[in-house]
């Protein structure tokens, strides 16, 4: 029973960042119901429990093309704290469940709207994935190495980081006003903004002169030799990330570098060759050697692990960072709270599987579904 | 008064830097009166710049508290007493050492939200050791995926643990342990940890992983730039544009646009094509200019963006015409997001010094002048 219990999400169809807000409120508590359409598309999964963002809640069906099946999906905003859609603009307007339409049924509704580029500006109806969104807000040119193209950091820093997270956040932080004001709003989370807003230490380095506009040059995007993911000798890999002056002292020391020529200051210039310095260093040990020798040294250095090492490394285990549910591993609900602890309980639905039983719970008599099935206004 | 959804609630923010002042960043701009407690003597990180360059504490009023005196301690205490959540980003048990535990602070307030923003947790064998974002994204699995498979994995910046896993979790556990509170009367610890937050983001990538429709070597899948039709190519003027077409129509957009065709790049699905494909569709993109792309391109649903610089983002017609960048200062920086209709959140205030406004604060918080003087005089704040 996280801290949300007790709270009604309506969650519209959508794919992406907005499922990622989804989870991440239904994780907390919230009693999140997706409505989906009748007919799924295929996204190419062998089973939907390894659909992990569609975790912890109920699928309905509804046909929104049915006049019953509208009026369903009203009943049931009626009584939701918020809403979640991912439509490009308009279509939810055009569908007949714009802010307008729902703020007038449930005037406490946070209406919260997920796109790649916002609800308005020259670009608002175009296609788009996470990695156009993070190239308009400048991120995606500082990733990668100096003389390859930029890389996508997968969509970690779109969808999720800065897309699903911020709407998630803000429409909590409409729900806290809406519980003062009694009114609802509109939440106009996009990737473009949350990305940005990602960079907001970076953008200040930069007008500061600080943070150079090419890649692989800064402290923290790989160019600084003290910051910096290193090979091994069995061709995994270390993180080191000794940025504060007494961390690279106690991993020059660990090392048996020479002070002089590792000095806990330096310019950019002389960079890349402590990078190739150290990468040879690097490469006289394994990885899980190095992660031994440093295991009682404050110097910022960590086994880079990969999928299927992270749930099982040992401060992962012991804190559950990964859970096992319905067989597949993934990450657990985060953050943390000590009295209402967030919990995975549902496995991830199937289009319709809670429709009857979940409308049962938002209100429905059995003759009204009896109606709706009839009508195929409700699958 | 300050504009924003979260007007009204007071939050006091323990200096930090990186993720909590991040998250401060965050419910600032959403209108909370965030209090910023920083040391009577600043801390030397090695990072010296402009009080107006440091966007991440913009939207507050600091305050300069000596934690290592008694009088400071208590001076904090009434500040929690009258706060409806305190953030802090020590490495844990340090706030309980100096007397600011989250058992300390509820014997003044019950209903306080504590949160605490670390790299490894609050537990853990790992717990007490130093970590940077880096660090705490590799151990998450996820450091591991980014780069190109010929080279050794690269950091995007610390936008996947620092402040995409980290800050906004915080945030978000704040303002979801605040609803609760209101519902309850009783705060709790929020415990945001950077390993958590980053394997949060990759939830998708993992049920992906376990299903074996995406493999573990780097750019190797569609959304790590191993797939000609997902990624970044360099153009004839050695700028950068993105595309995204996965799906099956705007493939075949890309296609007619790029004068690729199917007998050119057969069987675009199967992995085993994609490094050839990718190299044939980079001699494209290198023939015209990114600009000249943009005419190309833009009109269609291809899913396509130019890869911009910061200082080009800020001017882009899209993200001029949305105000995504402001100015602050001089300083040209993201604004608040998301954006909220009817409480809109605004930049409320530059980033100011440190102890820039120790008096106001404490007067509008309830200390009187002889207090402020004793206290000043006990040098317990600045």
């Amino acid at each position: 029973m996280g801290p949300l219990a007790g709270f009604k999400i309506v969650e519209m169809f959508c794919i992406g960042p907005g499922p990622f807000a989804g989870m991440m409120l239904a994780d907390m508590g919230a009693d999140v119901l997706r409505v989906d359409r009748p007919v799924e598309r295929d996204y190419g999964y062998p089973d939907h429990k390894y659909r992990t963002l569609y975790r912890n809640r109920r699928s309905v069906a509804l046909d929104l093309n049915t006049d019953e099946g509208h009026e369903t999906l009203m009943r049931l905003i009626e009584q939701a704290d918020g809403l979640i859609e991912g439509n490009r603009p308009g279509v939810a307007e055009k569908l007949g469940m714009g802010p307008d339409v729902c703020l007038e049924r449930n005037p406490k509704l946070v209406y919260g709207r997920m796109t790649g580029y916002g609800q308005d500006g020259p670009l608002a109806q175009k296609a788009g994935f996470d990695i156009n969104y993070i190239s308009m807000s400048g991120a995606l040119h500082a990733v990668g190495h100096a003389d390859r193209p930029p890389v996508p950091p997968l969509i970690l820093a779109g969808d999720f980081g800065g897309g699903g997270m911020f709407l998630a956040t803000g429409m909590l932080a409409a729900m806290l006003e809406a519980g003062r004001s009694g009114e609802g709003q509109v939440v106009d989370a996009s990737m473009v903004d949350g990305s940005a807003a990602l960079m907001s230490y970076i953008y200040g380095g930069h007008a500061a002169g600080a943070w150079a506009n090419e890649r692989e040059s800064n402290t923290v995007d790989g160019g600084h030799y003290v910051y910096h993911a290193y090979e091994c000798a069995d061709g995994k890999y270390v993180s080191v990330g000794a940025l504060l002056d007494n961390f690279f002292e106690n991993l020059r020391d660990k090392l048996a570098l020479d002070p002089a020529e590792f000095p806990t200051r330096t310019t950019r210039d002389t960079w890349p060759a402590k990078r190739e310095k150290l990468a040879d260093v690097f490469k006289t040990r394994t990885r899980d050697e190095w992660v031994e020798l440093f295991a009682d040294t404050d110097a910022c250095l960590a086994p880079v692990l990969d999928l299927e090492e992270a749930p099982h490394h040992p401060h992962n285990m012991e804190r559950k960072t990964f859970t096992e549910h319905g067989g597949v591993v993934q990450p657990s609900p985060a953050p943390k709270f000590s009295r209402t602890p967030s919990e995975i309980v549902r496995e991830p639905p199937t289009n319709g599987q809670h429709t009857d039983e979940a409308l049962t719970d938002w209100g429905f008599d059995a003759a009204e579904l009896a109606h709706l099935h009839e009508r195929n206004a409700i699958h | 008064m300050a504009s924003g959804p979260l007007n009204g609630y007071k939050i006091i923010e323990l200096a930090g830097i990186g993720p909590a002042p991040f998250c401060a960043m965050l419910l600032a701009d959403m209108g909370a009166e965030i209090i910023r407690v920083d040391r009577t003597i600043p801390a030397d990180l090695g990072l010296p710049q402009p009080r107006e360059f440091s966007v991440l504490e913009r939207g507050r009023k600091r305050i300069a508290v000596d934690l290592k005196q008694a009088d400071g301690v208590q001076t904090v205490l009434r500040l929690v007493g009258q706060a409806d959540a305190l953030i802090e980003g020590f490495r844990p048990g340090v706030t309980e050492r100096i007397g600011l535990g989250p058992e300390d602070c509820w014997a003044h307030n019950e209903r306080l939200v504590y949160g605490r923003m670390t790299g490894w947790g609050q537990d853990g064998p790992m717990a007490t050791a130093a970590g940077h974002d880096i660090n705490y994204i590799a151990l998450a699995g996820v450091l591991n995926a980014f780069g190109p498979k010929d080279r050794r994995p690269l950091p995007p910046l610390n936008l996947v643990g620092d402040f995409g896993g980290g800050g906004i979790y915080l945030a978000l556990g704040v303002v979801s342990a605040l609803l609760e509170a209101q519902k309850s009367g009783k705060g709790q610890v929020v415990d945001a940890a950077m390993v958590d937050g980053a394997a949060s983001l990759g939830a998708a990538i993992y049920g992906m992983y376990a299903a074996g429709t995406i493999v573990g070597e780097r750019e190797s899948n569609i959304v790590d730039g191993g797939a000609h039709f997902y990624g970044s190519y360099k153009t004839k003027d050695d700028k950068y544009v993105t595309i995204g077409s996965i799906e099956g129509k705007f493939y075949e957009e890309l296609l007619e646009k790029t004068g690729l065709t199917h007998e050119d790049l057969p069987d675009p699905r199967e992995r085993s094509n994609w490094d050839g494909y990718r190299e044939k569709m980079a001699e494209v993109f290198e023939t015209k200019t990114r600009d000249e792309w943009d005419q190309i391109m833009l009109g269609s649903d291809i899913c396509y963006a130019p890869v911009l610089t910061f200082d080009e983002a800020p001017k882009h017609p899209h993200n001029a015409a949305r105000g995504t960048f402001v100015e602050i200062d001089g300083v040209t920086q993201p604004g608040p997001a998301p954006r909220f209709s009817r409480t809109p959140s605004a930049v409320q205030s530059p980033p100011e010094d440190t102890g820039a406004n120790t008096d106001e604060v404490l007067t509008a918080w309830g200390f009187s002048a002889e207090e402020l003087d004793r206290l000043h005089d006990a040098k317990a704040i600045a």
